[in-house]
């Protein structure tokens, strides 16, 4: 049998995603609800669909096909989606010429996401990189997952795994002897403030994260939202972690606002958080404080 | 101490010569600002003396006369030193002044400078002076010959006149001496070995004893030419240096005088020597006759020169690098005019002169030396259209001189490009080059592959328009707007059963045009041996002095010496998966609406024209695509080699599209890609159509290591990137990608980094951005000397993001 998954996204030529040149598979669903997420069409487990309004010339062809009458025109205007009578059944998808209809999330089977990835060996070999497994969480669909991974390592890629850390720790463990190097998310070390944000505890995510930098080479990598994470307090906290578990690098990833209108495409309102990216002055005091820790840092990388 | 100019001092004595595209796809705009920049002038002296002298030779053997023009020319025209110069030489006789071939076709010319674009070129007294010079060339230039002698189709087809997919117009020449011997012998080295063959065949009296006799005396009379010429600087300079003030500039003086004394007729011993010496050849061989680039493999044939002058202490480093710039800013005093039609396939073009950087030796032996590097700081600080800079790309190129290269790209100059050994030296043994000579090919301007010192007189026969000819394969060869049949009769398309109907109907079209240019360059060769030999570059040729034949009587016996200019293939490819998958696979789109709709130029059939558009296409790793774009390639550069030269050798196609990929769209109807009528071709022959390439800059390289040169030609392609992705962390990674281009094997590449945002600022405020330069094809331009709509076509292209 073939295990296969949900894939959202697939990124050739991924600078930021690890070392070298990099593929990022980018897999669907996660248990984290995070106010400013950049990927908003990456947290419900199932395909879905998503709007590209710049590209609807308002032709109709969508609403005649819609069994839901989900698909609403005005003449000469784009196309509106009524969201709660759409089935996702993507009839409106295969119908749309202009590419201003989505389905987003795919079913894929290991070795057609396999046979994307090594196509751009060559630029492996010369950089350095390999595959990146990316999500939403890809521990939400731990077979497909190590799957992916297990059939990387065979045929000599280097892997990277993108986490949230929000995962059984069974799963985590079946999962690491095929990752080269993780990428571990951290929101906030703080319990109350982690949840707040988030949805859910930081307990889990921490105790992972041992395990993780125990098995694996491990960068931190912290989305930096002005005012949340990114007191110089925080940032301490955080470098006394780096240090204390061995971890290699940490990346600041300074907020950016892709994930509204992304939002919006996907018929969701944002949530009401006052997401901010900190200043260019405030990230350099930040990078202080990890050369002060003689911790190697980065921004947005 | 060799200069008292900082480098920014130096860059403001450019002269910039760059043309101005005022024809198809040139605007109105365009032309109210003129074809040159307003202190550009006509120079009308080669012509005046060149007319002296003819009018003196008549009834003498042409290769004689061609050789006492130069003589007259070069004993009589205006020379000048700029107090700056270290390097002297031009082939007009004012800075400002550009080049005139009246020679070859003063008709254009003439009507140019009576329109508001080209009015400032001349005064109402060099008007004057030109109708005056007509009178005589009446009937006598080549163009008027061309006339004569060109009858029935040939000539319909010369004239362009029925919108044929084939159209013949270049005749400036490329091409590269053979320097390294030059600078052995001198000039009086080969003057000794004509005079040797003389001898001989004084001996030997072969059929052709008369031919060969005039010849080697033409080419003995040119050689002495040019040796007084260098001797006329060394007197002006010796003149000057006896009046100069300062002892800075007595000194510079007085080792221009003694330099100038001594080369070309006698080997350099320097640096200095040997780049004054190569800068006479290449003026001179641009007085001769109508030439355009240099070709020279800098490093190779000056780094040793350099290396000697080092250690024996005669230079600097900084001495040097001042050397090579202003040696750049006498590279922008060439310049010529173009006919209006030609400024659509120049546009921002002065002499498209490309240098050649890296590479091996005869024995496979990387080529990296001091002075490759020197050259690409000379590049940085310079930041000029020319010359353009193409490395020829190995593995065993060290990574310093790559991150060097990327450095110099990350200006936005739009060069160094990169040339493939693994994809050309296997293309060149296609072609019987033996594996010593081939290793030692450069390019001399665009991506133009040359042997130096091989008698390949290059010129470009014509441009080829293949997405024209598909249009023609779907009309039956008819122009349907005015019912002429133009080209070959092939099926009616409703009969098409499979997409190799329409690659059959294709290919025929192809071969038909490909057919009428190589008997028009045929024709032109046979009149371009009997009116303008040319013994002064023959001189420069391996194998003309020692057979006793001028180099338009015989040619490097090579497919790689006849080529014409290849323009939008992927077009062609796109157009081709598009039909290929909505008409015969997936039946989404009858032939019959397809026709329709682009008849219709997709008016009242965007359904249609979105269906095409959705089709599968090249530049995205696409299997299907993929597929289809190699065999579009590979038959296209197949059919254009049943077409052979006058000595039997086939012709080929090659990925120099100049500026044409945009002026050719103009006359280009709706194609099966849905692209709409004059819309600009894809910018290159490996270059995915715009905005078509969704993958990456990882997917586009995938999908051109499906065409290979071995088995077409050699390409061209662009890449666009952001600024950002060659500067800091990333320019490793981008080092990284270029490896992995040189590892698959693609034959060129070349990069565009500006940001959009920039370009669309200095389309909006040009006086903000006068020195922008960016990449058109093969060659560098100033952003604000484009026309619109080529301007438009740079902003169109696909710039691949740094995700
Ligand atoms: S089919 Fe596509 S373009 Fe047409 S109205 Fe629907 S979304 Fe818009
Ligand atoms: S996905 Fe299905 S239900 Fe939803 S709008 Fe499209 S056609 Fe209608």
């Amino acid at each position: 049998m073939t295990t296969s998954g949900i894939v959202f996204n697939l990124q050739r030529f991924s600078l930021h995603d690890g070392p070298g040149i990099r593929t990022t598979v980018f897999l669907k669903g996660c248990p984290l609800n995070c106010a400013w997420c950049a990927n908003p069409e990456s947290q419900s487990p199932r395909p879905q669909l998503m709007t590209r309004d710049i590209k609807c010339c308002g032709c109709g062809a969508c609403a005649k096909a819609c069994p839901e009458g989900a698909v609403q025109l005005e003449v000469g205007k784009v196309r509106r989606i009524l969201w709660e009578q759409c089935t996702h059944c993507f009839r409106c998808v295969a119908a749309c010429l202009y590419g201003a209809l989505a389905a987003v999330g795919q079913t894929m089977t290991v070795e057609a996401v396999l046979d994307i990835v090594k196509k751009d060996q060559v630029f492996y070999d010369q950089s350095g990189g390999g595959l990146t497994l990316s999500g939403g969480e890809p521990l939400t669909q731990p077979t497909f997952a190590r799957e992916l991974l297990k059939g990387a390592k065979a045929t000599g890629l280097h892997t990277v795994m993108d986490t949230t850390g929000h995962a059984p720790p069974t799963v985590l463990e079946s999962i690491l002897p095929f990752v080269d190097l993780t990428l571990y998310d951290i929101k906030h070390l703080d319990p109350q403030r982690h949840r707040r944000a988030t949805g859910v505890d930081n307990q889990l995510i921490l105790q992972n994260l041992k395990r993780t930098a125990n098995q694996t080479r491990t960068w931190l990598r912290i989305p930096l939202l002005h005012g949340y994470n990114d007191t110089p307090e925080h940032m301490e906290g955080l470098a006394r972690l780096v240090k204390e578990l061995n971890i290699e690098k940490i990346s600041l990833l300074p907020y950016h606002e892709g994930g509204l209108s992304k939002c919006r495409q996907i018929g969701q309102t944002p949530l009401d958080f006052m997401a901010q990216s900190p200043s260019e002055a405030h990230l350099a005091h930040l990078m202080e404080i990890m050369t002060r820790h003689g911790v190697r840092a980065a921004i947005g990388a | 101490m060799y200069s008292k100019l900082e480098s920014n001092t130096i860059r403001n004595k450019l002269v910039i010569k760059a043309v101005r595209n005022i024809r198809r796809g040139g605007q109105k705009e365009d032309a109210e600002k003129g074809m040159y920049r307003p202190e550009i002038k006509l120079d009308l002296q080669r012509s005046i003396l060149l007319t002296e002298s003819y009018r003196a030779t008549e009834g003498l053997p042409m290769v004689l006369r061609r050789a006492k023009a130069l003589e007259h020319i070069l004993t009589r025209m205006d020379i000048y030193i700029q107090s700056w110069e270290r390097i002297v030489g031009n082939n007009v006789a004012v800075p400002q002044g550009l080049y005139f071939g009246i020679d070859m076709n003063w008709r254009s010319v003439r009507r140019i400078v009576d329109q508001p674009e080209g009015r400032t070129l001349l005064d109402a007294e060099g008007r004057r002076k030109l109708d005056e010079l007509i009178t005589y060339w009446k009937g006598k230039s080549m163009s008027d010959i061309q006339q004569q002698v060109f009858t029935g189709e040939v000539l319909d087809y010369w004239k362009m006149s029925k919108g044929a997919a084939g159209s013949w117009s270049h005749w400036s020449e490329l091409g590269i001496p053979n320097y390294e011997k030059v600078f052995k012998v001198g000039l009086r080295g080969l003057i000794q070995e004509a005079k040797g063959r003389l001898a001989e065949i004084d001996h030997t009296v072969p059929p052709d004893y008369v031919d060969q006799k005039e010849f080697l005396q033409a080419l003995i009379i040119a050689l002495e030419a040019v040796i007084a010429y260098a001797h006329r600087y060394a007197h002006l300079a010796e003149q000057q240096a006896v009046a100069a003030q300062e002892p800075f500039h007595k000194e510079r003086l007085e080792t221009i005088a003694r330099i100038c004394r001594k080369v070309p007729e006698h080997p350099p011993q320097t640096l200095a020597e040997a780049l004054q010496s190569f800068f006479f050849i290449h003026v001179v061989r641009y007085l001769e006759y109508s030439t355009l680039g240099i070709g020279v493999r800098f490093d190779k044939v000056f780094g040793p020169y350099y290396e000697n002058d080092l250690k024996n202490g005669r230079i600097s480093r900084e001495e040097a690098l001042t050397l090579l710039q202003l040696l750049w800013v006498k590279f922008h005093e060439l310049g010529l005019i173009y006919s209006p039609t030609l400024s659509a396939v120049y546009g921002g073009v002065a002499s498209l002169q490309a240098i050649t950087l890296g590479g091996v030796d005869s024995d496979g032996k990387p080529v990296v030396n001091e002075m490759t590097y020197l050259v690409l700081e000379t590049a940085e600080r310079m930041r000029t259209p020319e010359p353009t800079i193409a490395i020829r790309y190995h593995d065993r190129l060290p990574r310093e001189l790559l991150a060097k290269a990327v450095d110099v790209i990350r200006t936005g100059i739009g060069y160094p490009s990169f040339f493939n050994d693994k994809a050309l030296l296997p293309m060149l043994a296609g072609w019987d080059v033996p594996l010593e000579t081939a290793r030692d090919y450069a390019v001399s301007g665009c991506v133009y592959i040359e042997l130096p010192g091989k008698n390949i007189a290059r010129r470009a026969l014509g441009g080829l328009n293949l997405p024209l000819a598909l249009w023609y394969a779907l009309t039956q060869g008819v122009n349907t707007f005015n019912g002429e049949q133009v080209g070959a009769c092939t099926p009616d398309p409703l009969t098409f059963s499979c997409l190799d109907d329409l690659m059959a109907a294709y290919l025929t079209q192809v071969r038909f045009f490909t057919n009428r240019l190589c008997t028009i360059q045929n024709i032109s060769n046979s009149l371009y041996e009997k009116y303008l030999p040319r013994p002064f570059y023959s001189a420069l040729l391996d194998g003309c002095i020692e057979s006793g034949r001028d180099c338009r009587k015989w040619g490097y016996p090579s497919t790689v010496s006849d080529f014409c200019v290849v323009l939008g293939p992927t077009n062609v490819s796109d157009a081709m998966a598009a039909v290929g998958k909505n008409v015969f696979e997936d039946k989404t789109v009858t032939m019959a609406q397809l026709l329709k709709a682009m008849a219709a130029n997709w008016e009242g059939h965007e359904d249609v024209r979105r269906r095409m558009i959705n089709a599968p296409k090249y530049g995205n790793d696409h299997a299907y695509a993929d597929a289809i774009a190699a065999q579009v390639q590979h038959r296209t550069a197949a059919a254009i080699m049943e077409s052979k030269n006058r000595f039997g050798f086939p012709c080929r196609g090659d990925g120099s599209g100049i500026s044409a990929t945009y002026a050719a769209g103009a006359i280009v109807p709706a194609t099966p890609e849905g692209r709409k009528s004059g819309e600009p071709l894809a910018d290159a022959t490996l270059s995915p159509v715009f905005g078509m390439d969704q993958e990456g800059p990882t997917a586009v390289l995938k999908s051109a290591a499906n065409i290979s040169a071995a088995k077409s030609f050699n390409h061209l392609l662009n890449q666009k990137f952001p600024p950002q992705a060659l500067s800091g962390e990333n320019k490793e990674r981008f080092i990284d990608y270029l490896r992995a281009w040189g590892e698959l094997g693609i034959s060129q590449i070349q990069f565009n980094v500006v940001d959009r945002a920039t370009l669309l600022e200095a389309q909006q405020q040009p006086e903000k951005h006068p020195d922008l330069l960016v990449r058109v094809a093969g060659y560098s331009a100033y952003f604000v000397d484009l026309s619109k709509g080529l301007q438009d076509s740079i902003i169109a292209r696909t710039e691949q993001d740094f995700p």
